[in-house]
C-alpha cells in the first residue's frame, strides 16, 4: 500500500529515478556530459537547457527549486560559470554520501571540459590553416544566431525553474534589465535579491 | 586597449611564460574575477601588466575561444597555456583557472545539500534566484545587436527560440540539423573578400 503511495506520489512529481548502482549512477554521469561537451556554443552558457531536462526531468538528480539554487550558486562563485556541472555531478552522487557526491562532481567537471578542451587544443594548433577556411566562416556566421535563439531559451527556462511571486519575477526582469544598462557587479544584485528572499518579499 | 592598438611597437614583450607563472597568472585572473568581467580582467593581466602577449595576440585568442565549444574563459586558458608551453601549458593554465575555484565552489555545494532544507536558507535562496534568472533573461540581449540588421539571423534565433521553448525539442537534434542549414545559407560566396573579417 505504501509503495503504491510512493509511486503515485512519484508519477505526481513526474520524475522518479532510475534503479541504479554507485558506480552505475556514476558512469551515467560521466557519458551523460562527455556526449554534451561538443556541443556547449556560445560560451557553454547554450546547455543550461539540457542540465535542466537531465538532471530534472530525465534523471531526477534535483528538485526544480534545487536546479535553480545551484545555478545561482554557481553564477555567484569565483571562476567560470560553468562549474555548475560540477554541482550537477554533485547531486547526481548525494544519494550515495559526500564521498560519492565529491566524486561525481569532480568527474562530471573533467568529462564536460575534456573533449571541448582537446578540440580547442587542436584548433589553437592549426589556427593558421583554419582561419581563412571558408568552413570557419560559415561556422561561425551560421551558429552565431542558433546561439541567440538558444540563450533566449535559457532565459526563460531559468525564469520558469525559479518560479517565484509576482515581485521575484519583478525583481528578475529589473536585473535583465540593470544588466544591459549599467556595469554594477551582479553580486549586488544577488544581496540586495537575497535580502528581500530573508525578509520574505520574494518567495517561491 | 585603443592606446596600445594605436602604438603597436611600444609594446615589448616579457618574456614568455613558465609553466608556474601560467598556473598563478591564470589563477589571478580567475580570482580577480569574482562577480563577472573574466575577459576582461584576463586581458588587463595577460597583455597589460605581465605582457606576455601582444594585444593583437590576445584578441585571435578570444576569437578562437568564442568559435570553437567550450566555456570561453576555459578555452582562452587553453589558448594561452598552448601558445607558449604546448601541452603541459594547457595543463598548467587550466589547473590555475579552475582548481581552486572549483574546489571553494565544491565546499559551497557540500554546505548547500547539508543545509539547503533550513527554511532560513531556503528564504535567502528564493530572493538569489529571482537575480539569477534576470542574470539568465540578460544574456541573450547582450548578443542581439550584433544580429540586429540581419533579418535571416533574426528568423532564424526566433524558429530556434520557439522550438526549444514551445516545442521542446532538445538541444543536440536541433543543432545537428538547423547548424548545417545555417552553415549552407552564410557559406562565404567570396572567400577572397571575407577571409580576413575579423568579427569580434
Amino acid at each position: 500500500m505504501s509503495s503504491l503511495l510512493i509511486a503515485a506520489a512519484t508519477q505526481l512529481s513526474g520524475c522518479s529515478p532510475m534503479d541504479q548502482g554507485d558506480l552505475g549512477h556514476l558512469i551515467a554521469v560521466l557519458g551523460t556530459f562527455l556526449g554534451l561537451s561538443l556541443f556547449s556554443l556560445g560560451g557553454g552558457n547554450t546547455l543550461l537547457t539540457e542540465y535542466h531536462h537531465l538532471s530534472v526531468e530525465q534523471y531526477c538528480w534535483l528538485t526544480p527549486s534545487q536546479f535553480a539554487d545551484i545555478y545561482a550558486l554557481a553564477e555567484a562563485a569565483p571562476g567560470p560559470s560553468s562549474m555548475i556541472v560540477g554541482l550537477l555531478g554533485m547531486g547526481a552522487g548525494w544519494p550515495e554520501g559526500p564521498g560519492w557526491a565529491l566524486l561525481s562532481a569532480y568527474g562530471a567537471e573533467i568529462a564536460i571540459l575534456l573533449p571541448s578542451t582537446l578540440l580547442m587544443v587542436v584548433a589553437c594548433l592549426s589556427w593558421n590553416r583554419l582561419r581563412d577556411s571558408p568552413w570557419r566562416i560559415a561556422f561561425e556566421r551560421g551558429l552565431g544566431p542558433i546561439t541567440l535563439g538558444i540563450l533566449f531559451a535559457v532565459g526563460v527556462k531559468i525564469l520558469q525553474t525559479a518560479d517565484t511571486n509576482p515581485p521575484g519575477v519583478v525583481v528578475s526582469l529589473l536585473v535583465c534589465l540593470l544588466m544591459l544598462r549599467t556595469r554594477i557587479s551582479p553580486l549586488w544584485f544577488m544581496a540586495v535579491a537575497g535580502g528581500l528572499g530573508a525578509f520574505g518579499l520574494i518567495n517561491r | 586597449m585603443t592606446e596600445s592598438a594605436a602604438t603597436p611597437a611600444a609594446v615589448t614583450p616579457a618574456a614568455p611564460p613558465g609553466l608556474g607563472d601560467l598556473f598563478t597568472g591564470m589563477l589571478l585572473v580567475a580570482l580577480s574575477a569574482f562577480g563577472g568581467g573574466l575577459s576582461a580582467w584576463s586581458q588587463r593581466i595577460i597583455v597589460e601588466q605581465r605582457r606576455w602577449m601582444s594585444n593583437e595576440e590576445f584578441l585571435t585568442g578570444l576569437t578562437v575561444a568564442r568559435l570553437f565549444p567550450g566555456p570561453n574563459q576555459i578555452n582562452m586558458a587553453v589558448y594561452v597555456g598552448t601558445f607558449f608551453r604546448g601541452l603541459p601549458g594547457t595543463l598548467a593554465a587550466l589547473a590555475g583557472m579552475l582548481l581552486v575555484p572549483f574546489t571553494l565552489l565544491m565546499l559551497v555545494g557540500l554546505v548547500y545539500f547539508q543545509f539547503h532544507t533550513l527554511p532560513a536558507i531556503d528564504r535567502v535562496l528564493a530572493g538569489v534566484v529571482a537575480a539569477a534568472a534576470g542574470m539568465a533573461l540578460s544574456m541573450g540581449f547582450k548578443i542581439l545587436d550584433q544580429y540586429w540588421k540581419d533579418p535571416v539571423a533574426l528568423l532564424l534565433a526566433s524558429l530556434t527560440f520557439v522550438l526549444m521553448t514551445l516545442f521542446h525539442v532538445r538541444l543536440v537534434p536541433l543543432v545537428l540539423v538547423a547548424g548545417p542549414l545555417a552553415m549552407a545559407w552564410y557559406w562565404p560566396r567570396n572567400t577572397r573578400l571575407t577571409g580576413n573579417d575579423p568579427r569580434p
